[in-house]
């Protein structure tokens, strides 16, 4: 299989829009992104786009793909849209890897987007469960929060992890989001403050959840036999892999940890032929406190149940060994479904070239994404290496 | 002959007292009714027929596949029309080809199922099972809504045990304008012309009464009680003292049972070991029916009335719905009712499947084997209904999906969870997701144990899906 390489990425602001619609949302993206390739690139060079959307709203179920590619001037590109609930955009990505990887295009870009802030809130309400199981799961009253509030209910009591520690996560994503122009809650946040918000779906409060945005984001993917054409820093996808679960819970082997997310994680890991030590900062999808504590777990960051006294210590913030979520992560930058796990890749794009700004991580070889559906139906992780650090 | 081989009766936990009523309203027009149940926003004659069913079905120690004769009863059956027996049947596990009959139109719905019950005996039926359950409701400030309370019981009948159902004579007179409800409405009314409505109630009793064969000689009346008083007012007319209604009263706690009413208080009667009870049951229009019970020695019985929640009268409007604006419109994940119907054994009766290679258990028993995940034809088990709270939340208000966003309105946060259901073999179980019902939301923890029982899920395109919930173990013993 070819490599693929990342030339540009690029996204919109993530937030509440009443003016944007989801295609100019796009276009923002897209020249985001086209935009940040060091040498430049044509909209005729692209071949191929795969587009995330899970479609809340339902304002274009069908075709949503074409609707924005044909938006910004593609048109006639073969388009595909992608869904994989909440980790449509990192199988999107991951779809872009593969068609360049077997030869069928050089130059790909892998897109997402969702519009989630113009539908009433009860019109919302159907929404927001619709990528859990839904005829027993959603039908015993949950929604994510609720799953999710359960998956923490079993991590705390067979680990012991506290409230305390879900917030934690909270602050230091707040006070990496702040340091985030395209943040949705881009404010810092006090534990009290954390602690104390209304209670959602015990023990999840306000603060332990990310909020629902709108936004989109944009990816560059291209193969070996071509990279040279629009940068002489290449970063290089060196790892990519998925895995997929039960959707519901109660169907699975565990509720301590996302299998989906341990199967995805190892199979990036071999691919890159790296271990969770030579990762120098890491995306993990972040949709509740407590997602990001499992993530910590099932990436091999730390041992099974030392997530809570991971965040604890610091070592995950920002001037920490392994920063975690360094664009706020879904709790701060935003959570718009189908754009997220573009929006991370954004990020390690970022990290990697040096353009973080105030939240870069000193001189990062290797960045991880990690992009969960549903609460671990679907789970893609990929490690992005910049060459020219790996040589040094 | 017909004799009652078990009995079953229900009431909900909630309570709410006179005095609440008096701080909201002044005054409390029902009276004799200290206390009275009211149903869950979760519950209907049809969940409250369930929890009465099962239990008297268990008190008979009787299968009930062998049930050949079902009736249910109902002033206010959860749908004017279709034949709710289907779901009721079904729920219990009594067999398609069973007789069946709704019973309503009038507060003896009940008593008119016990008689029919016992005519389908005589011409041959070997089991039949009499339920009947109901939740009267009038209009918020009237007499007949002050005194509407909620419960059910349920009869096993056979030709013969400890308990004869005894001579019959019923009696009309036509009082129009006493107890109705117009075609299309939803709250009961009566004219409240009072010495109109006592004449009507008196006269029909008096009449049925009279035409027993023999003088009841009773020691405990079940009387029609539409509040606490009138049972009373009947004393004379039923050639029985005060005492004797008191001793099979449930009014005063219960409030009115409608159809349920002497159905709860022959019950009742029947558990605390009366030998020989007058049943007299009475609707408006005005007719009455009496029988005599008698019973030779204790009669099987499993009854939950005792209350444990004391609702504030706005608390009360808020559990019946009066003051809440009904499911939020939108659209998204929808399960289709021929979706749902698909899940009935699983909802109903615990349906799982047990993978003939490897024997681990799935629910539901469709798709790959969760343990060996082999694509199998299962062996069809129902489990017992008792498990292990595996993962649990408190859904606050607000958050929950939209389909239960009026029973949240309505009854307030609850606990979701993923439990361990037994299966019933060795150690085995398998894991469910399920609603807690029946006790608060911090009632249910990690490693507590529960039971299953049957409540409304929740309702679209008018039409209410049933399914078991999780409430903790004996909460209803």
């Amino acid at each position: 299989m070819r490599d693929a390489y990342l030339v540009g990425a690029g996204q919109s602001d993530y937030g509440a829009f009443p003016e944007e619609s989801y295609r100019s949302l796009f276009r923002t993206a897209f020249e985001a992104a086209a935009d940040s390739v060091p040498d430049g690139i044509d909209r005729e060079d692209i071949d191929e786009a795969f587009v995330g959307t899970l479609g809340v709203g339902g304002r274009q179920l069908g075709l949503p793909g074409p609707a924005v590619t044909e938006h910004v001037g593609l048109g006639g590109v073969p388009c595909t849209r992608v869904e994989n609930a909440c980790a449509a955009g990192g199988f999107a990505v991951r779809q872009a890897v593969q068609a360049v990887g077997s030869g069928m295009a050089n130059v790909v870009l892998a897109g997402g987007f969702e519009v989630m802030s113009d539908t009433s809130s009860d019109a919302a309400k159907y929404w927001l469960g619709v990528s859990g199981e839904t005829e027993w799961e959603r039908l015993s009253g949950t929604t994510f929060s609720g799953v999710y509030a359960q998956m923490a209910s079993a991590h705390m009591e067979r680990f012991g992890t506290t409230e305390e520690q879900l917030s934690q996560v909270a602050v230091k994503n707040h006070s990496n989001g702040a340091k985030n122009d395209h943040a949705q809650l881009g404010f810092e946040c006090t534990l009290e403050e954390a602690n104390s918000a209304p209670v959602v779906a015990e023990p999840l409060n306000l603060y332990h959840c990310c909020p629902t945005s709108d936004g989109a984001a944009c990816a560059v993917i291209v193969s070996e036999d071509v990279v040279g054409e629009y940068t002489d820093d290449p970063i290089r996808i060196a790892g990519v892999g998925a895995g997929s679960d039960a959707v519901g819970l109660f169907e699975r082997d565990t509720y301590t940890g996302v299998p989906a997310s341990r199967r995805a994680a190892e199979s990036a890991y071999e691919m890159a032929d790296v271990g969770p030590g030579d990762v120098d900062f890491a995306e993990v999808h972040d949709c509740f406190a407590i997602a990001e504590l499992l993530a910590y777990e099932d990436l091999g960051f730390c041992e099974r149940g030392e997530a809570g006294a991971l965040v604890e210590s610091g070592r995950t913030d920002l001037g920490g060994e392994l920063p975690v979520n360094t664009s706020g992560g879904l709790k701060s930058k935003g959570h718009p479904i189908g754009a997220t796990g573009v929006g991370q890749i954004v990020e390690a794009y970022e990290q990697l070239a040096g353009r973080a700004g105030e939240r870069q991580v000193e001189g990062p070889v290797r960045g991880l994404t990690h992009n969960v559906g549903g609460s671990g139906g679907a789970s893609v992780v990929h490690v992005l290496e910049r060459e020219r650090g790996v040589g040094a | 002959m017909t004799a009652i081989t078990g009995v079953g009766a229900y009431a909900p936990r909630f309570r709410i007292s006179a005095d609440a009523f008096e701080k909201a309203w002044g005054h409390f027009d029902a009276d004799g009714v200290e206390t009275k149940a009211v149903p869950a926003a979760d519950e209907d004659a049809l969940t409250m027929a369930y929890e009465a069913a099962t239990r008297g079905i268990e008190a008979a120690g009787t299968d009930p596949g062998a049930v050949g004769w079902i009736g249910f009863a109902s002033s206010r059956p959860p749908l004017a029309e279709e034949d709710l027996t289907a779901r009721l049947g079904a729920m219990l596990g009594v067999s398609e080809s069973a007789t069946r009959h709704v019973f309503t139109g009038s507060t003896r719905a009940g008593t008119r199922a016990l008689r029919a019950g016992g005519d389908a005996l005589e011409a041959g039926r070997e089991i039949g099972l009499v339920v009947a359950a109901d939740a009267p409701a009038g209009a918020t400030d009237g007499s007949i809504d002050h005194a509407a309370g909620a419960g059910a019981a349920a009869f096993v009948l056979e030709g013969e045990g400890p308990a004869e159902i005894r001579d019959h004579a019923e009696y009309a007179a036509p009082y129009p304008g006493t107890r109705f409800r117009v075609t299309g409405e939803d709250e009961t009314r009566g004219l409240g012309v009072t010495q109109y409505d006592r004449r009507a109630f008196t006269e029909s009793i008096a009449g049925a009464v009279d035409g027993l064969d023999a003088d009841p000689d009773a020691e405990a009346a079940a009387i029609q009680a539409p509040d606490g008083k009138l049972p009373y007012r009947a004393a004379d007319a039923a050639g029985v003292g005060t005492g004797d209604i008191r001793a099979a009263a449930t009014v005063h706690a219960l409030g009115d049972l409608g159809a349920a009413s002497v159905p709860v208080s022959l019950a009742a009667a029947l558990e605390a070991g009366h030998r020989r009870v007058l049943a007299v049951s009475q609707g408006g229009g005005a007719v009455a029916d009496a029988f005599v019970v008698k019973a030779s020695g204790e009669t099987p019985a499993r009854t939950a009335l005792d209350g444990d929640g004391s609702l504030s009268y706005a608390e009360y409007l808020r559990q019946r719905g009066v003051v809440t604006n009904g499911p939020p419109s939108g659209g998204g994940a929808y399960v289709s009712v021929p979706s749902w119907r698909r899940s009935v054994p699983q909802r109903y009766n615990l349906e799982a499947g047990r993978c003939p290679a490897c024997g681990a258990f799935s629910f539901p028993p469709e798709g790959a084997c969760t343990g060996c995940g082999a694509l199998c034809e299962y062996e069809r088990v129902r489990l017992p209904g008792t498990g292990t709270i595996e993962a649990v939340t408190t859904v606050s208000q607000g958050g929950a999906p939209p389909e239960f966003a009026e029973q949240q309105a309505r009854a307030g946060e609850y606990a979701t969870a993923i439990v361990a259901l037994d299966a019933g073999v060795d150690d085995a179980s398998v894991s469910v997701a399920a609603m807690g019902t029946d006790a608060a939301p911090e009632a249910f923890g990690i490693g507590d144990r529960v039971e299953t029982t049957i409540r409304r899920i929740y309702t679209q395109e008018g039409v209410t899906r049933y399914g078991f919930k999780i409430r903790p173990a004996g909460a209803r013993d």
